[in-house]
């Protein structure tokens, strides 16, 4: 019998996985091991899954035109020169020269067509909207092409120049289903050697590629899923680095630890209170202004990220990011949140120390948090008790993610309205990112507000938002969003309460090149490789 | 014996079809719809015709009644489907990760039976002494805790500070071992999950053992026997423990067709790439055809063990066997 369970612990050993297919480099003791949180899919355009790190690895395999660099401005990358013409309807590229799929053959301007009329075709969430703007496409030789739109875009360069992958022509033309081809040749400085589910992925370096070799030769990237784990493995040596951002609590015993280094900035993901602008009561701005007055939000930056972060701005733009605009500020004053509740004419008219409203309802709000956050929760109830200290009566409600976007969001497309009246959200850090974000948040027509969930609805702000989506001149972009964060401080649809800092914690002597950019962290293509010469 | 089969076939023929039924009414019950997770995090800038281009694809923008056929025609047909989230079929997920499970779950419900059979037939023969106390005592301890907690003690102790163990995975992730290597560095990695795993499964089976024991050991048979003059040890053996080995192999027969279905929070904490691990991050992710698929299987092995159970019976206990 004892024979017997040694001879099912051997078959189980041998069953698990067969060893790597013939031609395929084994592991060299170099690979640099950074842990990811879960599966990306075969790592290619269709089926990767998270937006960081998931497209940020994605594009070390599959590369877009341009790359966003540590500012998070879109350089050309694959492009050596280009010219926009005078209306900014016309875009024109040339190629390097030099380019090489994985699999060999040349990479040309005829794929780039060919990737962008797929994405038209074969609809993707990120990059199908993306392409709307684009009237035609031409091609004149293996490197030029001629982008015309149908209208000036001010977001272009950023999406999707910078965003949307290049697929090869040759392998992609006869894929009718993207989502179930799990194809992995691409172009760019890595290329994917091994792939287990729920294993782990192995990068090897192109070292074919036309802007030189990239610095690390070989990236492992395991699967672990607990947190505690993944920082065990890191303190231990088994993982030189990971995407999981530390804990405000452990940042200081990892800047201690010997052999670690942190790296820290900015982090573009916001924390706000989400008003719903379509609510009787919540549609007075004003009322939402006092509101915003009694929440301290540099208190909460302290108590919650123990100063990880950054206080919110009421504009919503993180004051790190270059369309910030510094004359937007706000300091919340309790006796400015009573002054305009009286003023308002919501008293305690029965005693119970709620105000009450001129038609003699309590002034009561709901408040929902996300169940899974502690960060969240713990804000949510510093809110709560702020509030009641200027007579507003507020029940936090914590649910699991898909019960607080079927209140907020329902099937996440704010046409279908919402029912709620006060949320504790977030945006990821893509958003500020993206060139009309103060359009997305909150345009009132909801197919452009595609994110306004508040339902908040300003014709000025409306007006900016058409210009901003049509300027392609960044002053002039600039001048716009000005004046978009200028009215968005003044209505506050949302008030911003945070934005909490990346930190990342690395084992220098493994890999000390990561560039940290800014907002999102240090997995991205230039903590592998220099951007090409022109 | 041929009405008691038709009987148990039936049974078994309906319970595998209400599977099928709560199989799909069950995922599609919970709130939260498997848009994100088809559209990812850009979800907020679909357009409504985009989103419903995205379902369509799917086929989730047909009414339920339908998607219920075509479910159960694929299964019919044996075709399990592909993973919304993952994009790869099914049948090829499940047999790569099929073996982790077995291995990790499978060696430790056969290790636990024996080491629960064992600590609980000297308990039960030395009932009351201070080993029994000790071994019910340190049962009871490891029957309470948490398996994630004693899966981070165990990672805390054995791999991140002792260092004898690797600390997550399977394998090394990315290295390439052969042969012997391959054997161990799949050992090493098995370890600690099997540990904890087996240390939690023990308990119930040695509270079952020590009981049935108790009620054998009172048996007239038993005194017979030592009146009889067979020697101790003999008795133990001979005429104790086979006897009370039946509840058991039945609880081993109940608990090995529940070894697909893997273990889920040891496979989460020690990142080992098993059964559990999928099914929980499918119902994560509202993966409604991996959840509809891995419950299927889980099903069927659950009634194959039911099935090899009511087999084994007669053979096992001759008390049993009918004409």
């Amino acid at each position: 019998m004892r024979r017997g369970v040694g001879l099912l612990l051997v078959c189980a050993l041998a069953m698990g996985g067969a060893p790597p297919a013939a031609g395929q480099p084994t592991s060299q003791p170099s690979a640099l091991r950074m842990a990811i949180t879960r599966d990306e899919g075969a790592l290619n355009p269709y089926t990767y899954q998270t937006g960081y790190p998931g497209w940020n690895l994605m594009t070390l395999i599959y590369e877009p035109l341009f790359t966003p660099d540590a500012d998070n401005i879109p350089q050309p990358w694959l492009v050596r020169q280009y010219t926009v013409s005078q209306d900014g309807r016309t875009w024109t590229f040339a190629l390097h020269p030099n380019i090489r799929w994985h699999d060999g053959r040349p990479f040309t301007a005829d794929d780039v067509r060919f990737t962008y009329e797929y994405v038209r075709r074969n609809p993707h969430s990120r990059w199908t909207g993306q392409v709307r703007t684009i009237e035609s496409i031409e091609t004149s030789g293996p490197t030029g092409l001629t982008i015309r739109l149908n209208a000036p875009s001010s977001g272009f360069a950023a999406q999707p120049l910078a965003d949307l992958p290049i697929l090869p022509r040759h392998i992609w033309e006869n894929v009718a289903n993207p989502r179930q081809f799990n194809d992995v040749v691409g172009s760019g400085p890595y290329r994917l050697a091994e792939m287990r589910d729920g294993q782990f992925y192995r990068l090897v370096a192109n070292d074919q590629y036309f802007a030189g070799r990239p610095k690390v030769r070989e990236l492992v990237l395991p699967i672990i899923r607990d947190a505690t784990v993944t920082f065990t493995a890191l303190r231990a040596g088994e993982i030189d680095t990971t995407v999981r951002p530390l804990a405000p609590e452990v940042v200081a015993e990892f800047e201690r630890a010997a052999g670690m280094r942190v790296a820290r900035g900015a982090g573009y993901a916001s924390t706000i209170l989400q008003f719903n602008a379509e609510h009787p009561v919540l549609r007075e701005p004003k009322l939402r202004v006092a509101i915003a007055n009694a929440i301290n939000t540099r208190l909460m930056v302290r108590l919650l990220l123990l100063g990880y972060g950054v206080v919110g701005s009421p504009g919503y733009i993180h004051p790190s990011s270059p369309f910030y605009n510094p004359a937007v500020t706000f300091t919340a004053s309790k006796s400015r949140a009573v002054q305009l509740l009286n003023e308002l004419n919501y008293v305690d008219r029965n005693g119970d120390g709620i105000r009450d409203l001129p038609d003699g309802a309590a002034l009561r709000f709901t408040l929902l948090t996300l169940a899974g956050n502690p960060v969240r929760i713990r804000g949510a109830d510093l809110i709560r008790s702020w509030l009641r200290d200027v007579g507003i009566d507020v029940r936090v409600v914590a649910q699991e993610d898909a019960s607080i976007i079927a209140q907020v969001w329902p099937d996440f497309d704010v046409c279908k309205g919402r029912r709620f009246d006060m949320a504790v959200f977030g945006w990821s850090a893509p958003v500020m990112n993206r060139t009309t974000a103060l359009r997305d948040l909150f345009h009132s027509d909801c197919r452009q507000g595609t994110i306004n969930i508040g339902g908040y609805r300003n014709p000025a702000l409306d007006r900016l938002g058409a210009d901003l989506a049509a300027a392609v001149d960044p002053a002039r972009q600039k001048q716009i969003l000005f004046e978009m964060q200028k009215i968005v401080a003044a209505d506050l649809p949302v008030h911003t309460l945070f934005y909490q800092d990346g930190i990342y914690a690395y084992r220098p002597d493994r890999h000390a090149a990561w560039v940290y950019q800014k907002g999102q962290g240090i997995v991205n293509k230039l903590s592998f490789i220099d951007p090409p010469r022109r | 014996m041929w009405r008691f089969v038709a009987g148990r076939g039936a049974q078994y023929l309906l319970v595998l079809c209400l599977t099928v039924i709560l199989n799909f009414g069950l995922p599609r019950m919970m709130p939260g719809s498997p848009m994100v997770f088809l559209a990812g995090e850009d979800v907020g800038f679909l357009t409504p015709e985009q989103r419903a281009q995205l379902y369509a694809l799917y086929g989730l923008d047909q009414p339920q009644w339908r998607q219920f056929v075509t479910y159960v025609g694929n299964l019919a047909r044996g075709q399990l489907g592909y993973s919304f989230q993952r994009g790869r079929p099914i049948g090829e997920i499940v047999r790569e990760r099929l073996p982790w499970t077995l291995g990790l779950v499978g060696t430790s419900l056969v290790l636990a039976t024996f080491l629960g059979v064992a600590l609980g037939a000297v308990s039960a023969w030395r009932r009351g002494s201070a080993l029994d106390l000790g071994t019910l005592g340190v049962a009871m301890f490891f029957e309470s805790v948490p398996s994630f907690w004693l899966g981070m003690i165990f990672i805390a102790v054995f791999a991140a500070h002792l260092g004898w163990f690797p600390i997550f995975g399977a394998g090394t992730a990315g290295a390439a071992f052969e042969g012997w290597g391959l054997v161990v560095d799949r050992a090493r990695h098995l370890a600690l999950p099997l540990a904890t795993l087996t240390l939690i499964t023990v308990p119930g089976m040695l509270l079952i053992m020590r009981y049935a024991m108790l009620g054998v050991l009172g048996e007239q048979y038993i005194a017979t026997a030592r009146a009889k003059g067979v020697p101790e040890g003999r008795v133990l053996r001979r005429h104790a423990v086979r006897n009370a080995l039946l509840p058991v192999a039945t609880v081993f027969m109940l608990n090995l067709g529940f070894v697909v279905s893997g273990a889920t929070v040891v496979e989460t904490v020690f990142s080992y790439p098993g059964l559990g691990r999928l099914l929980y991050e499918a119902v994560l992710n509202r993966d409604y055809p991996v959840l509809q698929s891995t419950f299927f299987i889980i099903t069927v092995s659950v009634i194959a063990a039911n099935v090899a159970a009511d087999l084994l019976y007669p053979l096992i206990d001759p008390r049993v066997r009918r004409r």
